[in-house]
């Protein structure tokens, strides 16, 4: 069987493509881009010396790449996307990228079992409450333009396959993780806070806080991804014993570093965001609406997780919380200290 | 009468064109939004709340019938997406660069005058604040006759746009003739045609790039410093376009027989340089704090600005967009007049000429670790 996996230069995409590497696969095609980000994936090459690690090298947004890249494929597992950048920017590499990769798979008129790492930011939970637990049954989020750009993407890409598998059959499975980490990542996640100027604005607060430890976030893409029963169906991905925002800072000023934190209780937060909203109108935009109401009931009301569906597949965390939160704090110290 | 305007290329500075339209409802509003990826217009018009979206822009000409076209697609398809809107009756807002080359800039200009139709460009920094300060100040007599300018534009590479180009070697500004200088230069040379009255000034080029040469294709072979001398009759100038100098800035230098003006587009600030007007050493003492009440003075200008809401970033793009449109509604002259903008088109055809020729350009090698 041979398996495309793209972004595969990427955090989560060097991670997984080690995962199939250790599960005994032995033919993948790794699409990367133009660059030299290829020496972890190499590396990652050379430790299996009896499989074939197909370096492809191209892009996206290009229909005749991702034409060659699907070629002889039987499973695409699409993990590349933008993470920040100017609005037609994310969209280009997260939702176009999208399209001409689905538009080769469609082409080839074959079933190609694909899998799409999506997240938890195409949730609609701004409405949902505080504390409301957030399952594969939450509905999608119903306002984009009032989200960040990042979860603008997400959602418009998470549509498109769904279209792509109405229109054309192809086999999709989406996992929503939450937020991945691990080493090589930054620790901090929006949802614990925002660093500002020096000071960390802790905003999260005794929010759970949704995390996924990178290899069992991998695990969970290949174990969805090799079910036949989990085609067409969405699975959240979060690890057991999740801590909370506070529990996860007070680790990290413990094993890393002392910080400067000012605690922002999430009404306070509210008022903040009212206010940075309405100016942000009265001026015309003088300045950017980072905090908005609809914005800060998103990021951090606060809710609560489900992972049943996953594990009904028979997933589970192999590195528990705990062990994995160390774990990445220890090799982020380390460094910052090279 | 509200103007109806469409926008065909959604790209990055498309949101600074629906942004600044969508605060002049009294003159305009955006109808509809055009790209040749229908994903990239929907996520323009979803996120500024344009009701349709195309990506067909005959279509949109024929559904929509716009009274004016903003054209914010690559300057490839610039003059054939002109003529088109020209023919359906709409006046034209077209981004810079204007177009590949001298002969299609007169063929735009020309198709617009023998339609009757108006047409402008996106130099948006010749109508920020500073720019309009200045332009008071030499009206005013303060400058006196300018006699030189330094025009210094700065460019970073690492920023949104550039690593737009910089991460993609099918990027279409490595597709133009000038390359990235062709894309950015026009910021520089319009500050230089405003007061070097001359048609063809004579111009020595230098072009290098200092970036280690590292893809293998297309992308290696972006210059990114430039150094231009421009002599009119009277007056000369100096341009100076830099990928690596930091800070990153863009500034004029306008020397005149009374003052010499400094026009800091970063800072929002004009300056007149200090003179001594006392004796000796005590001559020598007052300027600094001469100079440092011009910065306060500034600031504080700046600052008062701000608490009116009236210092945005893309200040001179309202101004032109404003001042355009007034032109359409009130049968006024363009804010840009059609002769500077072939001036600085064949000033762009002359540079890259010389640079193509290689002449004049120089490739520096510097450690691999820059």
């Amino acid at each position: 069987m041979k398996i495309l996996v793209t972004g595969a230069a990427g955090f989560l995409g060097s991670i997984l493509t080690e995962r199939l590497l250790a599960r005994g696969e032995k033919d993948i095609r790794v699409f990367i881009r133009p660059g030299p980000k290829r020496a972890k994936l190499e590396a990652i090459a050379a430790r299996y010396p009896d499989a074939n690690v197909e370096f492809f090298t191209g892009n996206l947004i290009s229909a005749p790449d991702c034409a060659r890249a699907v070629a002889g494929v039987d499973t695409v597992y699409h993990l590349a996307a933008a993470m920040s950048g100017a609005a037609a920017d994310m969209f280009l590499h997260t939702v176009v990228a999208s399209k001409y990769l689905l538009d080769a798979i469609a082409a080839q008129g074959r079933p190609i079992r694909t899998v799409l790492v999506s997240s938890f930011s195409v949730y609609g939970v701004a409405s949902l409450g505080r504390r409301a637990r957030v399952d594969e049954k939450t509905p999608l989020e119903p306002h984009p333009e009032r989200r960040d750009l990042y979860a603008q993407a997400k959602l418009r890409q998470e549509k498109l396959f769904w279209e792509y598998r109405e229109k054309y059959g192809i086999p999709v499975t989406v996992l929503r993780p939450g937020v991945i980490y691990g080493p090589g990542a930054k620790p901090f996640s929006n949802r614990i806070g925002l660093n500002l100027f020096g000071l960390f604005l802790h905003l999260g607060g005794r929010n759970h806080l949704p995390l996924t430890y990178v290899e069992n976030c991998a695990d969970a893409i290949l174990t969805a991804g090799s079910r036949p029963e989990a085609e067409g169906e969405v699975y959240n991905v979060v690890d057991d014993d999740l801590p909370t925002c506070s529990e996860f800072l007070k680790t990290y000023r413990r094993e890393v570093e002392r910080l400067r934190v000012i605690r922002m209780p999430y009404f306070a937060t509210m008022m903040m965001s009212r206010a940075v909203e309405r100016y942000h109108h009265w001026s015309k935009g003088q300045l950017p609406a980072v905090f908005t109401p609809y914005k800060t009931a998103s990021m951090w009301a606060g809710n609560t997780f489900s992972n049943a569906k996953l594990k009904s597949l028979g997933w589970k965390p192999h590195v528990a919380t705990h062990d994995a939160i160390r774990h990445a704090l220890k090799s982020y110290k380390a460094s910052l200290g090279s | 009468m509200q103007l109806k305007v469409a926008i065909v290329g959604c790209g990055k500075i498309a949101d600074g064109h629906v942004e600044e339209i969508q605060k002049m409802p009294e003159r305009a509003c955006v109808v509809a939004a055009c790209d040749r990826e229908l994903l990239i217009a929907e996520q323009l018009c979803m996120r500024y709340g344009i009701p349709a979206k195309y990506d067909d822009f005959t279509a949109l000409l024929e559904r929509e019938k716009p009274d004016v076209v903003h054209i914010t697609t690559p300057p490839q398809s610039h003059l054939a997406l002109t003529k088109q809107s020209i023919d359906a009756g709409c006046h034209v807002f077209v981004e810079k660069p204007f177009a590949m080359n001298l002969a299609e800039t007169r063929e735009m200009l020309d198709y617009a005058e023998a339609h009757r139709k108006k047409v402008t460009l996106g130099y948006r920094t010749f109508f920020d604040p500073p720019a309009l300060a200045m332009r008071r100040l030499v009206a005013e007599g303060v400058i006196g006759e300018p006699v030189h300018l330094e025009s210094h534009y700065g460019y970073d590479l690492t920023g949104q746009f550039g690593q737009a180009l910089i991460s993609d070697p099918n990027h279409w500004v490595h597709k133009l003739p000038g390359k990235l200088f062709h894309n950015i230069i026009d910021h520089l040379l319009n500050k230089v045609v405003e007061f070097i009255p001359d048609d063809e000034p004579e111009v020595i080029v230098h072009a290098s790039s200092i970036r280690p040469q590292k893809f293998g294709d297309s992308r290696d072979l972006l210059k990114d410093e430039l150094r231009l001398m421009i002599h009119g009759e009277r007056v000369t100038a100096f341009g100076t376009f830099s990928s690596h100098i930091r800070p990153v800035r863009e500034s004029l230098r306008l020397y005149g027989t009374k003052n010499t003006a400094h026009i800091d587009w970063g800072m929002r600030a004009v300056t007149l340089e200090a003179v001594g007007k006392l004796p000796s050493a005590i001559g020598r003492l007052v300027p600094p704090f001469d100079m440092a009440r011009s910065y306060f003075r500034e600031g504080m200008r700046n600052v008062w600005k701000f608490a009116k809401a009236d210092f945005h970033y893309f200040a001179g793009m309202h101004t032109l967009i404003a001042r355009f449109y007034d032109s359409i509604l009130h049968d006024l002259p363009v804010p840009y007049a059609y002769r500077d903008i072939i001036r600085v088109s064949r000033l762009l055809d002359q540079i890259f000429s010389r640079i193509e020729q290689g002449h004049e350009t120089r490739a520096f090698a510097v450690g691999a670790g820059r």
